[in-house]
């Protein structure tokens, strides 16, 4: 069949519908028919699915003319989403299409969620197209024979690559889609990607090894959307709170909006904030008991999926959520978006304003709500942001050892591997191009020896080197290990929430747990509960009457302010010296602002502010850099580190998105620092090593890195006792390899990782080159100021400490019983 | 290194509490260690867990360390000697036994110890069931709790404390604990874990530095 021939059928069938196929459609059509691999750029609800869905289909129609309603074709297309919830939406799509252009197809999903006899079924009987997430493509490469399973394979699509590419997922993708297009040459490999500040690279880490410009095409959509902000603004800003990070204090702003719309999104950034918003809208507006509901990662799929359901039917006024309503299907009949609290970033922010307003056209409505005063800032800097389009890069992961090893073990799981073979296709990636000879031996040392050279009595047992050179696991316990651990998300130990009768509300975490006596209340999915018991490593729990109760809160880490973000702060900042108030929120500051002038300072762009004071807590010294939150760790830690070498002494530091400080007991040698070059950048990488290892930074990071590798065993699900044999923590493997092995390429891994995303070492350096350039202001005020304010409140800290660990404890207390 | 031990009396014994984490009883020239979790190394190793060897020669090096510095006539293990069943460091300990001769090693078996009698038989180790006494003191792996008899020394727990500070200071160390009947003592082990107990006012509590013992208010 002719390609022009074969396009129109598809065109028909956009006919039929009543639709017309967007330019970038019929594009990106015609260039996977030619055989490229390739790239779309379309946001969310633009038919982007259509846009990579139709020409597999066509493909197919072209290559089998004389039989195209032939059944068992074989797997055809794999389609990546890394979210659940869309996986059902695209089968849908796809099916609809396949039967309509007369094809006999089976579009299939296998996720998490996906039963057992499923999984068998999909195995023994593939579908022809697959949706899946990257998690289950490596459990099947993890299964024998895979290669069979995938030869009749002829399309991979990745969707949503921008959500994938600055995660260890995305790694997991460049190592699949290197092993299948390692045996089968004629792959073609298709991301979907929204827009991102480094789209080009984004491009070459699909691509992998053919990263070369005559080998794919990257098709445009060009959808753009009207954006307007507006913040929600105190009464009066003398009596709205310096600090804090749930916005209360607004709510009642917030009834008229949610009364007014259709359907409104409430967006928080953590999900203690998210229960405890739900909480409190019932309590100052009753009337909208039933008709709103709550939405974030930890609340059971099934109470999720009713809410979706809801929201999509409009029969709810409004939804708060977390960042677990950022992605997945469109909701039709939302008509308003508000943001609590700082979005953290410019593309975050875009991305949630654009889940109103569907209309083609319709401009996209969101409200910003501030959390403390300062925080009105950014609801001025978001919207220069939006106008300049300043959005974010997402930057991938590089050289991560973790998800190698995890790979290599999956292979040697299945039908074992060649190491020469797969050498040549892992460094044939992005992410691995720059792993050595000597590295890639020293992996294949780890996972068959543990990283020692066996002796006698070892009975070290991994993967096992046959008699031909291949490497294999042949321990059916190992094997069954690492397929339950396959993946690279690592949660905090999970405990279920279930209702005594049986039926599940969610998870939360294990230590959270461990602060619960039965008889306790707490809240959870917007439900007073009472603990009754655990058992089985659930907590059994009832409905309890009392409105007082704990929230649970989860670890993990909070979000930094973006670059993008940060440069408009500063900005913002210096237009408040110049006096140019020209936006409202500034105005509403004003007050505020007066008070910080008069106690201390505010710098203008030429200025670096430093404030130096004494509470009754010790001696203060905050900086503001405006940088966000992770530079301000490694910034705080590099000074502390630099001022605890002019004497012994301890420091706690404590950081937000625009200063950070270093709190001691004992007075600072603040000015000693400064004639001393605090800022220097000389030396910079060493200093920042030195006062990681001091502040227990790359501690934590590890903790991910082992589990990922399978240093850590987290026990088999649903088993009520755990394998506590082989179980350990991460920091007892972090000690013993910084003791005994700290040329181990994981624990080097650790201090990568901090370096590159937690502290932002590049952004941190660029940062301390813009402070050399500037006048040091050193200002001692007689108290706290609407700057240092929320800054010092926070009880999340990091510690360093140059002192003896023995003089130290000398002058501490025992934390004892409260009696 | 200096190190820096503390004197504890109790029950009428002299304890000496060393930062290698053991006791030493000076009227019975008695050496208390809790927690060795000895064999753990190989068996993660068998288990497919890349531990690096040569943790285990901590474990060796400190031992043999306190046995040339205390030279005692017994040693008495708070259970959890071994982690495992059988494996190679069990032959590597029965060695280390051989070549203190004069030492009588005793263990109190714990949790962890699931050694065959047989592998006990052969070497030089004798078996105690818990509690086991000896002078005024009660010896077990698992702390007593409630209890009448002589005051209590036990392991299994592996305890630790926090500290405070001025300027938010914080911190979390491994600790000898003695309450009002029982008292229970570190971990030996490396690569063992540690649990954070709250103590009530009366409570003693010793905290351990790699290199000194600090009694802790």
């Amino acid at each position: 069949m002719q390609q022009q021939a074969l396009i129109q059928r598809g065109t028909d069938w956009f006919d039929q519908q009543g639709w017309t196929p967007f330019p970038f459609q019929l594009e990106a059509w015609q260039a996977h028919l030619d055989g490229y691999h390739g790239l779309v750029n379309a946001p969310t609800g633009s038919g982007k699915t259509y846009s990579l869905g139709i020409p597999i289909l066509l493909e197919f129609l072209r290559d089998h003319a004389d039989d195209p309603g032939r059944t068992d074709n074989g797997l055809r297309a794999i389609w990546i989403t890394p979210i659940r919830a869309l996986t059902r939406e695209i089968q849908g799509a796809l099916q609809r299409a396949a039967d309509d252009l007369g094809l006999n197809w089976r579009v299939a999903i296998r996720s998490g969620d996906t039963s057992s006899s499923e999984r068998q079924r999909l195995k023994r009987k593939p579908p022809e197209v697959l949706i899946t997430t990257p998690e289950s493509l490596h459990l099947l490469l993890a299964s024998k024979r895979y290669e069979k399973y995938f030869k009749d394979l002829s399309t991979i699509v990745i969707d949503e690559w921008h959500e994938l590419i600055g995660s260890k997922r995305g790694v997991q993708i460049e190592l699949a889609l290197s092993r299948l297009k390692g045996f089968l040459p004629k792959l073609k490999v298709w991301g979907i990607s929204a827009t991102i500040g480094n789209m080009e690279e984004a491009i070459s880490v699909l691509m992998g090894n053919a990263d070369h410009p005559e080998q794919y095409k990257v098709i445009r959509a060009n959808i753009d959307k009207q954006i307007e902000l507006e913040t929600i603004l105190p009464d009066t800003i003398e009596t709205f709170p310096w600090a804090g990070h749930l916005g209360i204090t607004l709510i009642e702003k917030i009834v008229p909006i949610i009364k007014a719309g259709q359907s409104t999104l409430i967006f928080t950034n953590t999900r203690a904030q998210c229960e405890i918003w739900y909480q409190n809208l019932l309590n100052v507006a009753p009337d909208l008991a039933g008709i709103i509901a709550m939405h974030h990662g930890s609340i059971d799929r099934e109470l999720r999926d009713w809410v979706e359901n809801a929201l999509h039917q409009g029969t709810l006024k409004a939804v708060v959520c977390t960042s677990s309503l950022d992605l997945g299907v469109d909701f039709r009949p939302v008509e308003n978006i508000i943001q609590i609290g700082s979005p953290k970033g410019v593309a975050r922010f875009i991305q949630r304003a654009g889940r109103s307003g569907h209309q083609p056209g319709a401009t996209s409505q969101i409200f910003f709500v501030p959390t403390h005063s300062l925080e009105l800032l950014e609801g001025a800097a978001l919207r220069q942001a939006i106008e300049e389009k300043a959005l974010e890069s997402r930057m991938p992961y590089i050289r991560s050892f973790d998800v190698l090893i995890q790979y290599l073990i999956t292979l040697a799981v299945s039908d074992g591997f060649f190491p020469d073979q797969i050498y040549k296709e892992v460094v044939g990636t992005y992410a691995y191009r720059s792993v050595t000879p000597e590295e890639w031996k020293w992996t294949l040392h780890f996972i068959t020896t543990g990283g020692e050279s066996l002796y006698a009595y070892d009975e070290y047992r991994k993967v096992e080197i046959e008699e031909d050179g291949r490497y294999q696991v042949n321990s059916r316990r190992v094997a069954m290990r690492h397929r339950l651990q396959i993946g690279t998300i690592v949660g905090d130990a999970d405990m279920q929430v279930k209702y005594v009768k049986g039926s599940r509300l969610g998870s939360i975490e294990e230590w959270f747990v461990g602060q619960l006596k039965p008889g306790d209340t707490f809240w959870f999915a917007g439900r007073s509960l009472e603990m009754v018991r655990i058992k089985d490593m659930t907590v059994q729990v009832k409905r309890s009457n009392k409105k007082k109760g704990k929230i649970p809160s989860y670890q993990g880490g909070r979000m930094p302010l973006s670059s993008q973000l940060s440069a408009f702060l500063l900005t913002k900042m210096d237009q408040i010296r110049a006096g140019q108030l020209n936006d409202i929120e500034l105005q509403t500051l004003k007050p505020l602002l007066d008070v910080q002038t008069e106690r201390s300072h505010i710098p203008n762009r030429s200025e670096f502010l430093i404030e130096y004071f004494t509470s009754r807590e010790g001696h203060h010294l905050v900086f503001y850099p405006f940088d966000g939150r992770n530079v301000h760790e490694g910034m705080g830690s590099l000074l502390a580190y630099r001022l605890s070498r002019i004497q012994p002494i301890s420091f706690s530091i404590a950081m937000n998105d625009y200063g950070f400080e270093l709190l001691s007991d004992i007075p600072i040698p603040i000015d000693e620092g400064l004639a001393n070059e605090l800022f220097s950048t000389r030396n910079l990488s060493q200093d920042i090593m030195d006062s990681i290892n001091s502040a227990e930074l790359a501690k934590r990071a590890f903790r991910r890195i082992a589990s990922i590798a399978g240093l850590i065993f987290m026990g088999y699900p649903g088993k009520q006792k755990k394998d506590r044999h082989v179980q350990a923590s991460s920091q007892l493997f972090f000690d013993v390899f910084r003791d005994y092995e700290p040329n181990n390429l994981l624990y080097q891994q650790a201090y990568d990782e901090v370096m590159a995303f937690q502290l932002e070492e590049a952004r941190l350096r660029q940062a301390l080159e813009r402070i050399n350039q500037q006048k040091i202001i050193l200002s001692k005020p007689h108290k706290a100021t609407p700057f240092a304010f929320p800054i010092i409140v926070d009880r999340l800290r990091e510690r360093l400490t140059s002192e003896k660990l023995e003089d130290r404890v000398q002058r501490m207390k025992l934390q004892l019983v409260k009696d | 290194m200096q190190l820096t031990t503390q004197h504890l009396q109790l029950a009428g014994a002299d304890l000496e509490l060393h930062p290698y984490r053991a006791i030493f009883w000076q009227q019975e020239e008695a050496l208390l260690i809790a927690d060795l979790h000895l064999g753990k190394v190989q068996h993660f190793r068998r288990e497919g867990f890349p531990l690096p060897q040569d943790v285990t020669n901590t474990n060796w090096d400190k031992l043999i360390a306190l046995l040339l510095e205390y030279r005692p006539e017994r040693v008495y293990f708070l259970g959890d000697l071994f982690h495992s069943d059988w494996n190679a460091e069990w032959e590597e300990f029965c060695d280390l036994m051989e070549r203190f001769p004069r030492v009588a090693f005793s263990l109190v078996l714990g949790n962890h110890d699931r050694l065959s009698d047989k592998a006990y038989s052969r070497s030089r180790m004798d078996i105690l069931d818990e509690p086991y006494q000896v002078g005024g003191l009660l010896l077990s792996h698992h702390p007593l709790g409630e209890h009448d008899a002589a005051y209590n020394l036990a392991g299994h727990i592996h305890p630790a404390v926090r500290l405070s500070g001025g300027g938010r200071q914080r911190l979390k160390l491994p600790c000898f604990y003695f309450g009002e009947r029982t008292g229970i003592l570190p971990a030996f082990g490396v690569f063992t874990g540690t649990k954070v107990l709250t103590p009530k006012s009366d409570d003693q509590v010793f905290v351990v530095t790699d290199s000194a013992v600090i009694r802790a208010t």
